[in-house]
């Protein structure tokens, strides 16, 4: 019973301060003028939410969480914003007036209807979960769900990647000279 | 004879439907001699339907139905036509005059480049006319009654590049509208009480009316007739429509058209014998109108307008006759009038037509030394006209008179109205002839003046003249009241005369004694003002010389009544309605809608975030919707 | 369940959700607002896992490996739009993209 106790305690504390984290550095990537500083809260962001998803019995999604969203896509973004290089930032509130006033609004409004509609639909019944056993969450049994009940999004998952790498790669080269290299080397041809 | 009542309606339609099939691939004459043909074979047709109805001696009406025309529930229309002897005597006249007036237009209206319009509209007119006579039900008269109108309407304005034209065509048309309407509503009435239209129950129902809805249909019927027949007050289009050709004033405003109402008074004869006030209003009517024509004819300087004038106070004579109930007199009148004065316009056609179609008498004079027949012919039709004994107006205006003299005390006054009538007759008559023929020709005649190939004019023109000339002079001897009646006798089981209308022998000889002696008189002093060496002098009196010109100012008081106020409403409109409000609202709307385009164009700014932001902000948007639905 | 209840969960997803949202529709730097798209996924992603683990369902995770592999596709090519963007020496702001104006 204590140990249950106890560890009910500190998963309400750890819910606490992964929360708290949570929601600060979320404020924190829009409010930043500086993308750098953006940047790395998103870093702090993703990391608390790979604590909730542990909390949530989620490993796998937490370690693919810290690995490929905070290792491999903020290391990229990390990058470009390094080779952006330091700007001033223009002032954040630009554009037509009403712009920012109906952007509080939309997002204020999102986010009550969010809460609402879970309230309405489903409040009483998010009040218990069942309790699942040490497999779910695993990586064997996340690998089983993607090679049998779920191939077809894993595969057409693999296909996304590949067209963005593409993409990637070609927004990224050097397009004009190469056509200008090509050209001479037709005409000398 | 029914047969024959078929074909004399149809034959002139059939010419019409003709002419224009044929279109301009025809030759104009070829056009012009089918419309008159046409015109034949229906009087061939009255002649037989006439000489059958005469055989069968049984004296009654006799309907022939085509088919059921219209049907509303209980209320139904046949398409019938009727054959009695009031009918057939106006099918003889109306194909009759009509053929010898469309065989003089053959030769008036050579060269017109239009020729085949007119022969079309002529030969649908003499058709329209034939249906009006020919209907056998109220409502087929009004059909008839409606054509006749257009025709006439067509026919005025057929030279419809003058304006003149145009606006007289409008102006006979829309009064004879007015009339139209108020038969109209008479018909209405009848309906309402009787559901059917056919002549027999019409009568019958309007013996069972109250007086004053008597009174009303009566009165219906009478506007009708004043209008198509030019009485006062609907009178002011006559005069204007001279300005068609002289045949169409000889045929639809001499001797059939205008003489419509006569006929209506006379076949709806009973529901006037049911409302007496208002046949007694239809005499005075005529009386006024025979007086007035008659003191208007004396000022005009146009030879068709004296005509014109003429017609409109014989036709008062007419009225005055069915008004006191000697229907068989009036249409004896109608008959020997259709004679004369188609002469009397076809000879003026004869003059205008050889003097470069110059129409005023100022310039016109001494036509008769160089156009000697002509002068014979139009001498025969004035003394007609006048009726001096023996030509036939003598026979047929008198015994009006004496009808008149002989009804109620009001009959006096009708007498003494008709007498005067005929001193005026005298005088404006003759003084278009002293004018016009006697004497050296003027400068303007001996310039103008061309013969038609050694004679006055074409045989065309010259034999249906010729024709009428014998007929002015003789068709009166067919009934000398109270000698031998032929007509009287024939028509009296349809309209038998009033007994209060019944002429004693007295009075016929006391009007036949003094209205010639009158008549002469009037010649006298025309003669006297216009055509003696020593001319008296006429005393000058302007302002009535000046209410003679302006035709009574009735013009003048219709534009101040119906134009002016008519005008002052439209501009009204105009100007407080349809400028501010239908004219701008047009402007507006597209301004408007130009201006909201402004408006929605600022949504597009081009930013990334604004589009991102329609995008949240419909999505929040929607889960409202839903929630609240579901 | 240790901890709170899932509603809470949803509770911080949705915040994170609109916080994104807010980010994406105020801030004129462009890999801001790729950023601020990050945070809209990872409160989507949150919500899923949050439900997967109410309703004992793996397909609630499985679908949250997809959103990230499909954000990383998505960084990867909004990135190259910013570098080409950069590379012709436009200025980073997307309020200059106003070509669609109208």
């Amino acid at each position: 019973m204590l140990a249950i106790s106890a560890g009910g305690v500190i998963v309400w504390i750890v819910w606490v301060a992964a929360g708290f984290a949570c929601l600060a550095s979320g404020v924190a990537v829009v409010s930043f003028r500086n993308p750098f500083f953006s940047s790395l809260a998103l870093i702090a962001n993703l990391a608390s939410l790979a604590v909730l998803y542990l909390l949530l019995s989620a490993e796998f999604v937490a370690a693919a969480q810290v690995l490929v969203y905070a290792g491999a896509v903020m290391v990229m973004f990390l990058f470009v914003t390094a080779y952006v290089g330091p700007r001033r930032e223009p002032p954040w509130a630009g554009g037509p007036s009403w712009q920012t006033i109906g952007a509080v609004a939309a997002a204020g409004a999102i986010f009550v209807e969010i809460v609402v509609v879970i309230g309405l639909k489903a409040g009483g019944r998010l009040a218990t979960s069942p309790s699942v056993g040490s497999v779910f969450g695993s990586p064997g049994w996340i690998g089983r769900l993607f090679l049998t009940d779920h191939l077809l999004a894993f595969e057409i998952t693999s296909i996304v990647l590949l067209v963005a790498a593409v993409g990637g790669v070609i927004l990224g080269s050097h397009t004009r000279r190469s056509n200008a290299r090509v050209d001479a080397a037709g005409e000398a041809g | 004879m029914i047969p024959g009542a078929w074909l004399c309606l149809v034959a002139p339609l059939a010419g019409t439907v003709l002419i224009l099939l044929g279109g301009s691939r025809v030759p104009r004459r070829a056009d012009a001699w089918v419309g008159t043909l046409s015109v034949f074979v229906a009087f061939a047709g009255a002649l037989w339907s006439f000489f059958a109805l005469h055989a069968d001696g049984s004296h009654e009406s006799h309907y022939s139905v085509a088919y059921t025309w219209l049907a509303a529930g209980k209320f139904t229309v046949p398409l019938e036509i009727i054959v009695d002897p009031l009918s057939t005597f106006m099918m003889l006249i109306v194909s009759g005059v009509g053929g010898l007036i469309v065989l003089y237009s053959i030769g008036y209206m050579d060269g017109d480049d239009e020729e085949r319009r007119y022969f079309a509209y002529i030969a649908f007119f003499v058709f329209s006319m034939l249906l009006l006579v020919e209907g056998g039900n109220m409502l087929l008269l009004l059909v008839g009654w409606g054509l006749v109108g257009l025709s006439s309407y067509l026919l005025i304005g057929f030279w419809h590049e003058r304006p003149s034209a145009v606006a007289a065509a409008k102006k006979a048309f829309i009064m004879n509208a007015f009339g139209d309407a108020t038969f109209a509503l008479a018909l209405f009435v009848l309906i309402a009480h009787s559901n059917s239209l056919e002549f027999a129950t019409s009568f019958a129902t309007a013996g069972h009316l109250s007086q004053s809805t008597v009174d009303l249909v009566a009165l219906g019927l009478l506007g009708g007739a004043a209008a198509k027949s030019a009485q006062i007050p609907l009178h002011t289009w006559l005069p204007d429509a001279m300005e068609g050709p002289t045949p169409v004033s000889a045929l639809i405003h001499a001797a059939t058209m205008v003489t419509a109402g006569v006929y209506l008074i006379a076949r709806t004869h009973p529901i006037f014998e049911d409302a007496p006030t208002i046949a007694l209003v239809a005499a005075g009517l005529g009386a006024i109108t025979l007086l007035a024509a008659g003191m208007i004819a004396l000022v005009q300087t146009d030879i068709k307008r004296v005509i014109a004038y003429s017609t409109m106070s014989q036709i008062g004579y007419m009225f005055m006759a069915v008004g006191v109930g000697a229907f068989s007199n009036g249409m004896f009148h109608l008959m020997t009038h259709a004679f004369f004065k188609a002469l009397l316009f076809m000879t003026a056609g004869l003059v205008i037509h050889a003097v470069a179609d110059e129409q005023d008498i100022r310039k016109l004079r001494g036509v008769g030394s160089v156009m000697p027949w002509t002068k014979w012919a139009f001498l025969v039709g004035a003394a007609a006209l006048v009726g001096i004994p023996a030509f036939s107006g003598f026979f047929s205006k008198d015994p009006i008179l004496a009808a008149d003299l002989h009804d109620h005390w009001y009959g006096v006054i009708f007498w003494v109205c008709g007498i005067v009538g005929t001193f005026l007759t005298g005088l404006y008559t003759f003084r278009l002839y002293f004018i016009v023929f006697p004497g050296e020709p003027s400068a303007f005649v001996r310039e103008h003046h061309h013969r038609h190939h050694g004679k006055e004019g074409p045989w065309t023109m010259l034999v249906p003249v010729g024709v009428l000339t014998v007929l002015a002079a003789l068709a009166g001897w067919i009934q000398f009241q109270p000698f031998w009646e032929p007509i009287t006798h024939w028509l009296s089981p349809i309209i038998p005369t009033e007994p209060a209308a019944e002429a004693t022998n007295w009075d016929d000889a006391i009007t036949s004694l003094i209205a010639p002696i009158i008549g002469i008189c009037g010649i006298v002093v025309a003669w006297m003002i216009y055509g003696a060496k020593q001319r008296l002098a006429v005393p000058s009196i302007p302002w009535l010389q000046r209410l003679l010109e302006h035709k009574f100012y009735f013009d003048e008081a219709y534009d101040l009544a119906f134009y002016k106020p008519a005008v002052a409403t439209a501009n009204l409109f105009r100007r407080d309605f349809e400028e501010p409000v239908v004219l701008t609202t047009g402007t507006d709307l597209g301004e408007g809608t130009l201006e909201l385009g402004q408006a929605t164009r600022k949504l597009q700014t081009g930013l990334l975030r604004t589009y991102v932001f329609f995008l949240g902000a419909g999505m929040a948007v929607l889960a409202i919707v839903f929630l609240a639905v579901r | 369940m240790l901890g709170p209840g899932v509603a809470w969960y949803l509770g911080i997803a949705a915040f994170l959700f609109a916080t994104g949202a807010f980010g994406v529709l105020v801030r004129r730097n462009p890999l801001i607002v790729l950023l601020s798209l990050e945070i809209m996924l990872n409160g989507a992603n949150l919500a899923l896992i949050a439900f997967s683990r109410h309703a004992a369902n793996g397909a609630g995770q499985i679908f949250a490996l997809g959103v990230m592999a499909v954000a990383a596709a998505e960084v990867c090519v909004g990135l190259g739009l910013v570098v080409a963007i950069n590379r012709r020496r436009l200025a980073l702001d997307v309020d200059e993209f106003s070509e669609l104006r109208g």
